[in-house]
């Protein structure tokens, strides 16, 4: 297993040696022209919200400007960038969700999109309290979508999701007035908020950020995982692979790569139009292969099985293989630099949203009314440009691993059922993972989410911490880039059960599950969220009781900023890999990472030394334990 | 509740009882003194198979507590947990070794405490054809003797190998279950410890049948996991110690299903508080399926009830055994001839005793039809009926044909049994076993003195003597078919029989004629043909053909065999066979024990002894596993010479085998009561004492080519 993480880091060895011979420019170079980071930036003391300054704080106490022009210091300062990330993560995530919602009131039994889990849908109504009773599907359906459109802007009351929290959850939230009213409400509060003259008590400004930051995870995030399975289909588990040799030589590749899966499930049912095929024939390739990258990746790998190219830092390295007929991208996470990257190659770079058009790249709006044609057109231009692909100048690295992926939680809990006795519980529950927990045979679990960052070796921290845990007893699930390097790694293969400790080793093969269980893409860290609420509630517990903790070894978005503060805020610990910016301001370090637990049950831990982040993540484990006296 | 927690403090008392228990054993006796379990050729079969040590003296003992002190170190994860439960199990072994040595008889009737190599070989068969579909081990007490009783019978009932622990013992005997290691209720001991000896027993079979080599533990534990169907019971409040015990059940692959709260763990550890559920909750955990047959009898009708016996004292009615005529016969008849189902009694039923017991002639007879049903599977067919009236809670079977002896018991009676039952367990075991070959099947029940007599003159004896002539023109050179039979494999994965008319299965359970039936019954299942084709040896008994069948079912374990050799690639044991045969050098021939014979042989080794060199389909030369009916067969030892061979038996045996031994021998070697040369334990056990026996008596192998 360790030897195939140093095959794959092979692959990116070998293509930044052919990038260097095309004159590629890649993010290493970058990295390195960069050189030292800014160090007011670094640490979060450069304050940029009116036009005053900038103003930057003196690192040093006693020396220096200790205040900017308003006279904000550092620890308002920090306090505000930090709760800017959280407003422009949470607006990235619940922006995707928003589309989503719109793609559902559009659905139809005729359209191009339809309702495909029935179920889903009809237990959401329930819970949401719509009627189903002599309703056509889709009537349904749309009354879902307006309810959900209306949890970003509804004027009064708190979200509707927070009631999935156990109750004791949803009493901390109350006491501490964070409870999540209209998401949109929340990021425009918390932007007003952060404003010039206006909220400077680091604090205050926390408990808003966090505020907003549940209307991601508990509002954005689950709007869109629910509805996306609504709509595409409830992941369900399925074998896949993952690395860059998912390229095929022969094949006509079309990378994937953003977040949004109303348009990616559109790519994958035109990429399998039986003309286009037969295009791609004629054009002297073998087929269409498409393969996924980052969340887009993620969410047509859970529910297709389609092929991972790769996670953020290799979506320069899949363009340098030179076999990508065409790069497609939505929104979220895509580098600008690929458009001048295509140019070295044949490789077509399309961007299809509004929200994200891209200086180089060709613009090919993807317009939801007119989703497949829009695709088909997409492809064909793809299939059409594969005759200009210099066959002379291809690497396709060959490692690639398998992968089981798909475990949203209801497939979780259909694993679970394979162990239930039929004499002495109940089936569709989590008390057999709550079991093994409080019996110790797990000692707990983790949830390893995020990005990639230059900061740190790529995947490492991920993969030396998951290892690190699954050997020690603790399960892990994944989402986002971190799940990708994961796979990468075979971590979630049935083989990998051979690295976990007995415990886990036990429920992998009793269960039929991989130790490490992909849960889809960066929005789906809303199905950890409820999973962990289950196991809670099946306990009569808080989030908070449990020997459970999230991690972001690798993390860089906003996004990833929103997700840790809705995860804390939870009642769940956060490891973070790499150190926010929040330096400059002891005291908000301070509350971060101490002081928040009495108001919240947990509290975040920056750790960038995986090995010791593994260790501090088991130590936190056992001491949960130990309070529950198991 | 940390469960972990309870498993080392169980573990901790455990660990102190043995150290005491090994101090006291020095004390007493000195640490040169012997240290056995009795009858067996594994030493403290636990340790061995775990660590590959052989503790054989007191002071060894003290080296087992640190073997055991290996697997303690109390931590925080599963593995660790699971290792305190298998150092628990060592002490365990450690605390009854001692008593063994310490006591003469520390475990007096009815309990059973530790068993035999033999016993756990004579269950082999069993196990490997599901007919024991499970082992229970039932911990503790219920909260009545009903209660206990009721899950005992139910577990027996389905033919499982129960064995108890505990006061459930008291109170499954003041219930009247009836218990013993033939009945498959085997009460281990009162207190905890004497549950190692059923752990025992899970193990062996993973050193007898699967030839895992000790020290090897993963691999026993896998085989104990995937192979031996045992599982938990714990009645009333569970303690530490039996927590303990638990997570060495658990590590051997056996869950465990409580009666008081405990922390569950999925599939492994599980709480039952109703007892009404227990069985089919720890059915369901262990994955065990009971296939049901509906029998519309009064009482219970299981394999477990195989090995009851019926006294004089507790006898209502009798037949045959000298006293009155009994036969039975199935007998094939066209389809048009049977009403399926048909049962009908000519002559008095038993409710017309006038004393108790009441003596009856009886002639069974089942007709069978069906597409497939050949003449040939008749006496296969018929042969099952003793083990399908032995099934009957109540009803004993000795013998076969017209020397058939049936009791039924006053129990049984008074349950309302009567002859109709005994013609509808016929029927619904004929209907379910030989399903693919009996399409219809009615039985007709003669008590009628005359009737009785004029049908056994007009159609059995007709029937036996042709059915005789078949068998006797079945010889290895009269077939062009042997057969393969993989049906131990489910515990012996290594090893596969060749069956041929002149050599049955070492189990003694499957003869040719059986293997072709099975072959009919179930095309794929557990024998197949294997064609007599390209003879290298016919003395030897090397077909390439032969060989290449064994190579591929033993995955390549085994390549090469010789049918009638024992020192040149003889067929491999699983494990389960009637006799082994060793070599005996010095009086240039060999030494035949079945497995019921404890004592020592003239070669120096026990019965258990021998039959630990070979086993779990290793080819061992001069050592073999084979059936009874085999040494009466002129392909015994053929390459070395033949029967002429054998020097020693012992005297049951002889005894057994004496007919066709001698007329074989009269065959062969125009020898007359070739028997008596043959020496026994009676004569003597000692290499000189035989060697003398066998010159004066003239045995023909002293004369014989050097046997090695």
């Amino acid at each position: 297993m360790s030897e195939e993480i140093q095959v794959m880091d092979s692959n990116t060895e070998v293509l930044l040696e052919k990038g260097k011979k095309d004159g590629a420019d890649t993010i290493w170079d970058r990295k390195a022209a960069m050189k030292t980071p800014c160090g007011f930036g670094e640490k979060g003391i450069c304050c940029r919200i009116c036009a005053m300054g900038p103003c930057r704080i003196s690192p040093t106490k006693d020396k220096g400007a200790q205040k900017g022009l308003c006279g904000a210091t550092a620890d308002t300062i920090v306090a505000r960038n930090f709760a800017r990330m959280v407003a422009a993560g949470t607006a990235a995530h619940s922006d995707h969700a928003r589309d989503i919602a719109h793609v559902l009131y559009m659905a139809s039994e005729d359209g191009n999109y339809k309702v495909k889990d029935a179920g889903k849908l009809m237990n959401l109504a329930k819970e949401w309290d719509i009627k189903t009773e002599n309703r056509d599907l889709y009537d349904i359906a749309h009354e879902v979508a307006e309810t959900a459109l209306n949890e970003f802007g509804k004027p009064f009351g708190t979200l509707k999701f927070l009631k999935r929290a156990p109750y004791q959850r949803q009493q901390v939230w109350s006491e501490q007035k964070i409870e999540p009213r209209a998401i949109d409400r929340e990021v425009t509060s918390l932007m007003h908020s952060t404003h010039i003259g206006c909220a400077s008590d680091p604090d205050s400004i926390f408990e808003l950020s966090m505020r907003t930051a549940l209307s991601d995870g508990w509002g954005g995030s689950m709007i869109g995982t629910e509805l996306s399975d609504i709509l595409f289909g409830t992941p369900t588990a399925c074998a896949t692979q993952a690395n860059l040799g998912v390229i095929e030589k022969n094949m006509v590749n079309i990378l994937l790569h953003g977040h949004d899966p109303s348009f990616s499930e559109m790519m994958v049912y035109a990429s399998e139009d039986p003309e286009l095929v037969k295009l791609a024939k004629e054009n002297g390739a073998d087929g269409i292969n498409l393969v996924g990258m980052c969340c887009t990746g993620n969410e047509i790998t859970m529910r297709h099985g389609v092929r991972i190219a790769g996670n953020f830092y290799q979506q320069e390295l899949a363009i340098i293989t030179g076999a990508i007929e065409a790069a497609i991208v939505d929104v979220q996470c895509i580098f600008p630099a690929l458009a001048d990257l295509s140019d070295l190659y044949h490789t077509k770079f399309i961007a299809t949203s509004p929200k994200a058009k891209i200086t180089g790249a060709e613009y090919i709006e993807f317009v939801e009314e007119k989703a497949l044609e829009t695709c088909k057109g997409i492809i064909k231009e793809a299939v059409l440009n594969f005759k200009n692909r210099d066959m002379e100048n291809v690497l396709i690295p060959d490692n690639k691993s398998h992968a089981n992926v798909g475990y949203s939680v209801e497939t979780i809990i259909q694993c679970l059922d394979r162990v239930v006795n039929s004499y002495t519980d109940e089936f569709n529950t989590v008390k057999p993972l709550a079991d093994v927990i409080w019996a110790g045979v797990l000692r707990g679990a983790a949830g390893i989410v995020g990005c990639n960052n230059p900061k740190v070796r790529y995947d490492e921290s991920h993969i030396t911490i998951m290892k690190e845990l699954i050997k020690n007893d603790v399960i892990v699930v994944a989402s986002g880039c971190a799940a990708q390097a994961a796979a990468k790694a075979g971590l979630m293969t049935m083989e990998a059960k051979e690295l976990c400790g007995r415990g886990l080793k036990e429920v992998c093969e009793r269960v039929g599950i991989p130790p490490v269980l992909h849960m889809g893409s960066c929005v789906d860290i809303s199905r950890i969220l409820d999973i962990v609420s289950r196991v809670a509630k099946e306990k009569d517990l808080d989030n908070r009781d449990l020997p459970v903790v999230g991690a972001a070894p690798e993390w860089m978005s906003e996004k990833a900023v929103a997700i840790g503060t809705y995860v804390v805020a939870s009642g769940i610990d956060t490891f973070l890999g790499i150190t926010p910016q929040v330096t400059g301001s002891e005291y908000f370090v301070d509350l971060l990472t101490n002081r928040v637990e009495e108001n919240v049950g947990a509290k975040f831990y920056f750790e960038e030394n995986p090995t010791e982040c593994a260790r501090k993540i088991l130590e936190r484990i056992e001491e949960k334990r130990e309070k529950l006296g198991i | 509740m940390n469960l972990f927690k309870i498993i080392y403090s169980g573990m901790d008392k455990y660990k102190d009882e043995a150290e005491k228990a090994v101090q006291k054993a020095i004390m007493q006796k000195g640490r040169d003194a012997g240290v056995k379990l009795p009858q067996t050729a594994y030493a403290l079969p636990v340790i061995y198979a775990i660590t590959g040590k052989k503790i054989i003296t007191v002071g060894g003992l003290e080296e087992a507590l640190a073997l055991a002190g290996g697997f303690v170190h109390q931590g925080k994860t599963l593995q660790q947990a699971l290792d305190a439960g298998t150092a628990s199990a060592m002490y365990c072994e450690i605390i009854e070794a001692v008593k063994y040595t310490l006591e003469e008889n520390p475990y007096p009737e009815p309990l059973q405490g530790h068993l035999t190599d033999a016993q756990i070989r004579a269950f082999g068969v069993a196990l490997v054809t599901q007919d024991i579909p499970g082992v229970p081990v039932i911990i503790g007490e219920c909260k009545d003797s009903h209660t206990a009783a009721s899950i005992v019978k139910d577990y027996q009932e389905k033919g499982m190998l129960t064995f108890l622990v505990g006061k459930v013992i008291d109170q499954c005997i003041a219930e009247g279950v009836k218990m013993g290691i033939d009945l498959r209720v085997i009460p281990l001991g009162y207190e905890i410890e004497s549950v190692i000896h059923v752990v025992s027993v899970a193990i062996r079979a993973s050193l007898i049948f699967g030839n895992v080599q000790p020290g090897d533990y993963q691999a026993h534990k896998q085989y104990t996991k995937d192979r031996v169907k045992a599982f938990v019971n714990v009645f009333s409040d569970w303690d530490d110690k039996i927590i303990a015990a638990g997570a060495a059940a658990i590590e051997l692959g056996f869950p465990a299903v409580t009666e008081t709260y405990i922390n569950e763990v999925p599939t492994l550890l599980l709480h039952q508080p109703d007892n009404e559920k227990t069985v089919d909750t720890s059915l369901e955990a262990r994955k065990i399926k009971i296939k049901v047959t509906k029998i519309d009898a009064p009482v219970g009708i299981s394999s477990a009830f195989e090995g009851e016996r019926i006294r004089k004292a507790d006898m209502y009615a009798e037949f045959g055994g000298n006293k009155t005529k009994a036969f039975e016969l199935v007998r094939m008849v066209d389809l048009s001839e049977v009403e399926d189902h048909k049962i009908e009694i000519i002559g008095p039923d038993i409710d017309t005793a006038d004393s108790i017991p009441y003596r009856l002639p009886l002639a069974l007879v089942i007709d069978v039809a069906g597409k497939l049903m050949q003449e040939d599977f008749e006496p296969v067919l018929e042969r099952r009926l003793h083990y399908f009236l032995n099934y009957i809670e109540g009803v004993m079977h000795v013998g076969q044909r017209n020397i058939s002896w049936i009791r039924i018991g006053k129990e049984a009676y008074e349950k309302g049994f009567r002859l109709k039952h005994l013609g509808e367990v016929i029927y619904a075991k004929m209907r379910d076993e030989f399903d693919t070959v009996v399409d219809k099947c009615q039985v007709t029940i003669y008590t009628d003195a005359q009737k009785v007599a004029e049908l056994e003159e007009k159609i059995a004896f007709p029937k036996y003597v042709s059915r005789d002539r078949r068998l006797a023109s079945l010889t290895d050179e009269s077939v062009d078919t042997f057969y393969s039979c993989k049906l131990c494999q489910s515990f012996a994965p290594a090893h596969v029989c060749i069956v041929t008319p002149e050599r049955l299965g070492l189990c003694g359970a499957v003869s040719w004629l059986d293997a072709k039936a099975t072959k009919e019954l179930d095309p794929h299942g557990s024998a197949q043909p294997v064609p007599k084709e390209g003879c290298l040896d016919e003395k030897k008994g090397i077909w390439t053909e032969v060989s290449k069948t064994v190579a591929e079912i033993s995955q390549g374990a085994v390549t090469n065999v010789s049918l009638y050799s024992i020192l040149e690639d003889p067929m491999t044991s699983c494990g389960c066979f009637e006799c082994i045969c060793g070599i005996m050098p010095e009086a240039n021939g060999v030494v035949i024990v079945n497995r019921e014979f404890g004592e020592i042989t003239p070669t120096g080794m026990t019965f258990g002894e021998l039959a630990s060199m070979t086993g779990g389909g290793v080819q061992t030369p001069g050592f073999m596993g084979h059936g009874r009916h085999f040494i009466g067969s002129k392909k015994f030892l053929y390459s070395e010479g033949g029967i002429a061979r054998i020097v020693w038996m012992p005297k049951e045996l002889k005894n057994d085998v004496a007919e066709r031994l001698n007329k074989t021998a009269k065959e062969l070697y125009d020898i007359d009561n070739f028997t008596d040369m043959i020496c026994d334990e009676t004569i003597a056990t000692d290499s000189e004492g035989v060697l003398e026996y066998l010159s004066e008596k003239g045995h023909p192998a002293l004369e014989m080519e050097s046997i090695i």
